[in-house]
Order: C-alpha cells, then sequence, then structure tokens
C-alpha cells in the first residue's frame, strides 16, 4: 500500500472514530450538543475530503481527475458549515449574517460547480503532471485553463478567516479565563489552518508548486482543535458534577448537624437523667456500706438500678452517634414501628419541653420497608422539628403533631408527620422544598431540601399538603416496601 | 433526728427514687412526687423545702413554684436541671429559688443548696410563728386599749393622751399597765419595739 494512501486513511479513520466517539458521548448542555453534532458533521467532511483527495491524486486520467475534484466540493461544502456553526454555537460569538453569507457563496459555489464541465474550477484541463508526494508519484494539474468565478472560493476562505477572527474577539472582550482561553485556541485553532489552507490551495490551483490539493491537513487541525475543547468540557461538567454531588453531600450533613443543633438541649437533658441517678445511687450506696449493719437488699436495688441507667445512657449516646455519622444511604429492612419508635424517643424531650404531644398511629400489618435508618430518622426528625416550630408559632391550644403510617400503592409503606401550625399559603407549597426557602428567623431553608433528597434517594417521594382538618400541613412521604417483605 | 423535709418532684422514676435513697440516707426526711400537681394535692401544710426538675410533664418546675406561692406555701425551692439554661436559671431565681444546680451536681453542694433551702424554711416558719403569737396577743388587747397603744408608741405623754380622749390621767395609766401586762412587756421602749415589729410583720403578712 502507497504512504498517501496510508496516511489519507489513517486520517480519515481517526476522523470517523472521533465523529462516532462524540456521537455517542452525546452533551450535557445545550450549547456543547450542538457544537458536538457540528463536530461531528466536519469529522464525516473530512473522511469524504481525504477519500476524493486521494482520488485526485490516483486519478489515470483527466477526466476522472476532474471528477474527483468536482465531488471534492461536496464534503468542502459541509466543512464549511460545520465549522462555522461550530464556531457560532460554541463561542456564543461571531456575525450571524456574514456566517450565513458566507454558507450561501459556498452554495453558489456547490451549485454552479455542478452545472458547469468538468468543474468549477477549471474550464478545461488539458493535461495532468505526476510530481514526487511522500515517495510517491501522485497526479497533479498539469496544463488547465482556471475559471474567472476562481477568486469566489477564496474569498469565502478569507471571510471565514475574518469571522473566526472577530467571533474570538468578541469572546475575548466578554473576558474571564475560561473565554479567554476558549478564545484563543479556537481563534487560532481556526484561523490559522484555513488561512493555510488557501494558500495552498492557490498554489495547487494555480500549478504554482504543484503540490497535490491537501484540504485534509487543515480539516484534521480544525478537528484536533474541536476534539480538545469539546473534551475539556465534558471533563469540566464532570467535575462539576462532582461538585454538586459532592456539596448535596456536605449539605445533607450540614443539615443533619442543624437538626443536632436543635436537639442538643434535648438530649443533654435526656442523658442527664440516668447519669444523675448513677451519681445520686452511688453516693447513697457509699453511705450504706458506712453503716455499721449495711443494709444489702437496698444495696442490690441500688445495683440493679445503676446498671439499667447505664444501660439507659449507652441507648442515648448510640441514637446521638448513629445521628452524626456521615454515611452514605444504606438500605435494610427496618420495621417502620421501630423506626418510628426510634425517632420519637429522640423528640421526646423537645416535645415535652415545648409542650406538644405527639401521637403516633401506625396500621397494623405493614411490611419492612427498604430505607437506611439514620437518614429516615433524619428526615422525620426535621419533619417533626419542623412542626413543632410552625406550632410555636401560634397562639393555638392545640399543639399536636401527628405521625401516622400505613400501607401505599405499588408495595410502599406512606408516612406522615402533621402538625396543627399555621400551615402555608396554596401556591407555596411546593416552594418550600426549594433550598434555602424558609419561613422561620433563623431557619437555613435547608431541612426540607435535604429530607426531599433523602426520600428521592431512596425511590421515594416527599410532598406537602394542607392539612384539611387542623390546617397545618401535613407532609407525607413513601418508602418503598423491603424486597420479600410479607404485605 | 432529721435535718428537715425534703419535696422532691421529678417525672423520672429511676432517678427519683436516687435522689430519695441518698437524702434518706443523709438523714432528710424525704417525700417523692411524680409531677407538681401530686405535690400541690399532697398537703396544705407542707413543710420543708422542695427539690424539683425543671422540665416536667405537666407543671414545670417553675410553674409549680408559682402555683405554690399563689397556694399560699411558703415553699424555698431548689431547682434541678439536665442542662443549666440561663434564662430558666434567671427566671427561677427572680421567683424566689435558693438555688438552681445540675442534675449531675456534686453531693456537697446539693447538701449545702437543701441545707440553705431549709435554713430558710425554718426562719419562714419562725418569723410565721411570732407573727401568729403577736397577732394573738394584740388580739387580747380592747377597742381603747388599743388607741392607747397606737398614741403612747407616737411618743404621746399621759396627760396629752387623757386630754385628746377626754378621760381622766389615772384611766390612761390603768389602761397602760394593762397594755404591758398583756403583750408581756416592761418598758415603753420594749413597747415601741415591738409595735413597730408587729407593724412590719403584719404588713407583710
Amino acid at each position: 500500500m502507497s504512504l498517501v494512501t496510508l496516511i489519507w486513511s489513517m486520517a480519515a479513520a481517526s476522523a470517523l472514530t472521533l465523529a462516532f466517539l462524540y456521537a455517542m458521548i452525546g452533551g450535557l448542555t445545550e450549547r456543547r450538543d450542538r457544537a458536538n453534532l457540528m463536530f461531528c458533521l466536519v469529522a464525516v467532511a473530512t473522511v469524504l475530503v481525504a477519500r476524493a483527495e486521494v482520488g485526485m491524486m490516483h486519478a489515470g486520467s483527466i477526466t476522472a481527475f476532474g471528477e474527483w475534484a468536482r465531488w471534492y466540493h461536496v464534503p468542502l461544502f459541509i466543512g464549511v458549515v460545520g465549522q462555522l456553526l461550530f464556531v457560532r454555537y460554541y463561542l456564543n460569538a461571531g456575525r450571524e449574517w456574514l456566517m450565513w453569507g458566507i454558507i450561501g457563496a459556498r452554495l453558489v459555489v456547490l451549485v454552479l460547480n455542478f452545472m458547469v464541465e468538468p468543474n468549477f474550477n477549471w474550464t478545461h484541463i488539458d493535461s495532468l503532471n505526476h510530481v514526487r508526494f511522500l515517495g510517491e508519484d501522485v497526479a497533479v494539474v498539469g496544463h488547465a485553463e482556471l475559471r474567472p468565478w476562481q477568486w469566489l472560493p477564496t474569498l469565502t476562505r478569507i471571510l471565514m478567516v475574518v469571522f473566526v477572527a472577530d467571533a474570538a474577539h468578541q469572546l475575548w472582550r466578554r473576558g474571564g479565563a475560561q473565554a479567554h482561553h476558549r478564545a484563543l485556541v479556537v481563534g487560532l485553532g481556526f484561523a490559522l489552518p484555513i488561512a493555510g489552507a488557501v494558500a495552498l490551495a492557490q498554489t495547487a490551483v494555480l500549478g504554482l508548486a504543484k503540490l497535490p490539493v491537501l484540504g485534509t491537513l487543515t480539516f484534521m487541525i480544525t478537528i484536533a482543535v474541536m476534539a480538545y475543547e469539546l473534551s475539556r468540557e465534558v471533563l469540566k461538567s464532570r467535575r462539576a458534577l462532582q461538585e454538586v454531588t459532592e456539596l448535596r453531600r456536605e449539605l445533607a450533613r450540614a443539615g443533619r448537624i442543624s437538626a443536632l443543633g436543635q436537639l442538643a438541649s434535648a438530649l443533654a437533658h435526656e442523658l442527664a437523667q440516668p447519669l444523675g441517678a448513677i451519681l445520686r445511687n452511688a453516693e447513697a450506696a457509699e453511705l450504706q456500706l458506712q453503716k455499721p449493719a449495711p443494709d444489702l437488699e437496698e444495696l442490690r436495688s441500688i445495683l440493679a438500678d445503676i446498671r439499667k441507667d447505664d444501660t439507659r445512657a449507652g441507648e442515648v449516646i448510640d441514637r446521638m452517634r448513629a445521628m452524626i455519622k456521615r454515611r452514605s444511604v444504606e438500605t435494610r429492612p427496618l420495621s417502620v414501628e421501630e423506626l418510628l419508635r426510634d425517632t420519637i424517643a429522640l423528640t421526646h424531650a423537645e416535645a415535652l419541653a415545648r409542650r406538644v404531644r405527639l401521637d403516633c398511629v401506625v396500621a397494623p400489618g405493614l411490611p419492612q420497608v427498604a430505607a437506611d435508618r439514620v437518614h429516615i430518622s433524619q428526615v422525620l426528625l426535621n419533619l417533626i422539628i419542623n412542626g413543632m416550630d410552625a406550632i410555636e408559632s401560634t397562639a393555638s391550644e392545640q399543639k399536636r403533631i401527628l405521625i401516622e403510617a400505613r400501607a401505599g400503592a405499588q408495595r410502599t409503606v406512606e408516612l406522615a408527620v402533621s402538625d396543627s401550625g399555621p400551615g402555608v399559603k396554596q401556591e407555596l407549597i411546593e416552594r418550600i422544598f426549594d433550598p434555602f426557602f424558609t419561613t422561620k428567623p433563623h431557619g437555613m431553608g435547608m431541612g426540607l431540601a435535604v429530607s426531599r433528597t433523602i426520600v428521592e434517594a431512596h425511590g421515594g417521594r416527599l410532598w406537602a399538603e394542607i392539612n384539611s382538618g387542623e390546617g397545618g400541613l401535613r407532609f407525607r412521604f413513601t418508602l418503598p416496601a423491603a424486597r420479600g417483605a410479607a404485605a | 433526728m432529721s435535718r428537715g423535709v425534703v419535696h422532691i418532684v421529678d417525672d423520672d422514676e429511676s432517678f427519683r427514687t436516687s435522689l430519695r435513697r441518698l437524702l434518706a440516707a443523709l438523714d432528710f426526711e424525704v417525700f417523692t412526687y411524680a409531677c407538681g400537681t401530686e405535690l400541690l394535692a399532697a398537703a396544705r401544710e407542707v413543710r420543708g423545702c422542695v427539690l424539683t426538675d425543671l422540665r416536667m410533664p405537666g407543671l414545670s418546675g417553675l410553674e409549680l413554684q408559682g402555683a405554690c406561692a399563689r397556694a399560699g406555701l411558703e415553699l424555698p425551692f431548689v431547682f434541678l436541671t439536665g442542662a443549666a439554661d440561663v434564662p430558666s436559671a434567671v427566671s427561677a431565681m427572680h421567683q424566689g429559688a435558693v438555688d438552681f444546680l445540675e442534675k449531675g451536681a456534686p453531693r456537697e453542694a446539693l447538701v449545702a443548696a437543701l441545707e440553705r433551702a431549709l435554713e430558710r424554711a425554718r426562719a419562714a416558719h419562725a418569723a410565721q410563728e411570732q407573727r401568729a403569737q403577736l397577732r394573738e396577743r394584740l388580739a387580747t388587747l380592747t377597742e381603747r386599749e388599743r388607741t392607747v397603744l397606737t398614741l403612747v408608741v407616737r411618743g404621746r405623754m399621759n396627760k396629752q393622751i387623757a386630754g385628746e380622749l377626754g378621760i381622766h390621767e389615772r384611766t390612761v395609766k390603768l389602761h397602760r399597765t394593762a397594755i404591758t401586762h398583756k403583750l408581756r412587756v416592761r418598758s415603753v421602749a420594749e413597747l415601741t419595739l415591738l409595735v413597730h415589729e408587729a407593724d412590719q410583720l403584719l404588713r407583710r403578712a
């Protein structure tokens, strides 16, 4: 196989591969989507350009050469359109009228090309020359007459350089390191090879340097520039996505910690009971032992109580530790009843301090749910504490939070937390889930947003509605039943 | 001999029991209640001091203190709390709490606080006794004797009193003898002091 065939088909193959690759990757943003499409277009055009060039170089006759030169205009047109639109979409800059003007002129060239013999460039070709190129004899135009409209495609190429330079300049003026980088890479990466191509094409067409037509080279350079830019974009959005995920995780944790902060004093109270009891019992035992005849029965019951209170304190600490621990969602089959009982135990002291009655109604025979205990407790805590805050802002006598669990549709369990607070207006009911939306003077507005993220991570749904009975809000969320759980 | 009566109010049974054990072993006379309402219902004439949890279902510690004051129970309060929070402490002190302790406070601090509270209870009790006695003694004076007493305390001479009341000076002297006898005092100075004290105590009652 000849070197020319080898190099040109390799170029074509790599262009095709890139086109395929970027078509597969697709895009995440609209701008990248369209730029991606244009990239694929240019890559496909490059393949055809390469084929036509090899055809010209290996042409056995004047007619064959003329035909290849004529068909050469088709991928050229596609490539030009692709390059122009890429610059327009990717840089989001450049004068549209200039762009469409160039495309229109190229279309005229393309149409005329097929209306005249043998092609747009020459009125007639009398002979072919053979020159040494990459150690091979290749056909170039010999004696031929150029068409007088020859200046038109050259002009379009020059206008393309102007268009690209202008677009890059516009972007540069908008400022920012990113914009500067993009303007520089795309501006130079397109303008220089296109300008070079004009020079090369002119030497080839005019028969000055006795070189074959080398459009593939230009196209390969612009493809490389486009691929470089697009892959940078892919990497960037990938990194951005990672950052968003990281941020969301941080927020989930922050939400948990702020809920903890609210509960800290209540938990301290809970811990103080058993610890205080242990201390007093131990002191009482000491005094017993100092007596001449210690009451052994009393000492035995003191020790039993100390043991009991120690376990109690340990449980409080376990609950707290489970809350603080940073974990990803790990679903396990859980009993809804147990889950509710444990969570309500955590809010018990808080409810007591705020004089809120917590009622819990669990439908009998519920299946186990597939859920992460800590995360779902977090959601329940959020909703219960929110409810308490809402109730606190009213003078209502009926300070009550109702927690319900019942079977939902399609193998789910539905949980609901209703309060007798003031509620919100119907039109705000969806907005309360927006991050940083809050009705509390010192709220961060993260609780519900985080809760919704958690529930959705479980494959459930969290929504709010006006509590028709008592006028407050009712939050409902679903959790999938554990696989294999009895309904 | 008991060091005094302590009424423990706490909703946590385990804590209540441990406290009862300790204080009983320290020779206090202890009564326990699961909530404030129980204490209020227990007795009209509660003696000693109250040792109560701050946060409880039903009546909170502070509310119990207010309810006792309204019911005329002069009980010094010592508060226990899981985690001392400043606003409640300030509020409790304003209402006349003797002390405000964390549940895990050292035994010595707890006992000292109870001693102070009981001391105050005893003082209040003694003052009450004294007041009752004085009221009793003053009640034995006749209307006329009381008028004479008022004038004597104001520093009037017998002659002036006689003139003001339109009676004989001898009669005034007789009244004064009856007064000093009934109130068990020996001199005018002592009499003045007593009347002044009575005035103070009775005004506060």
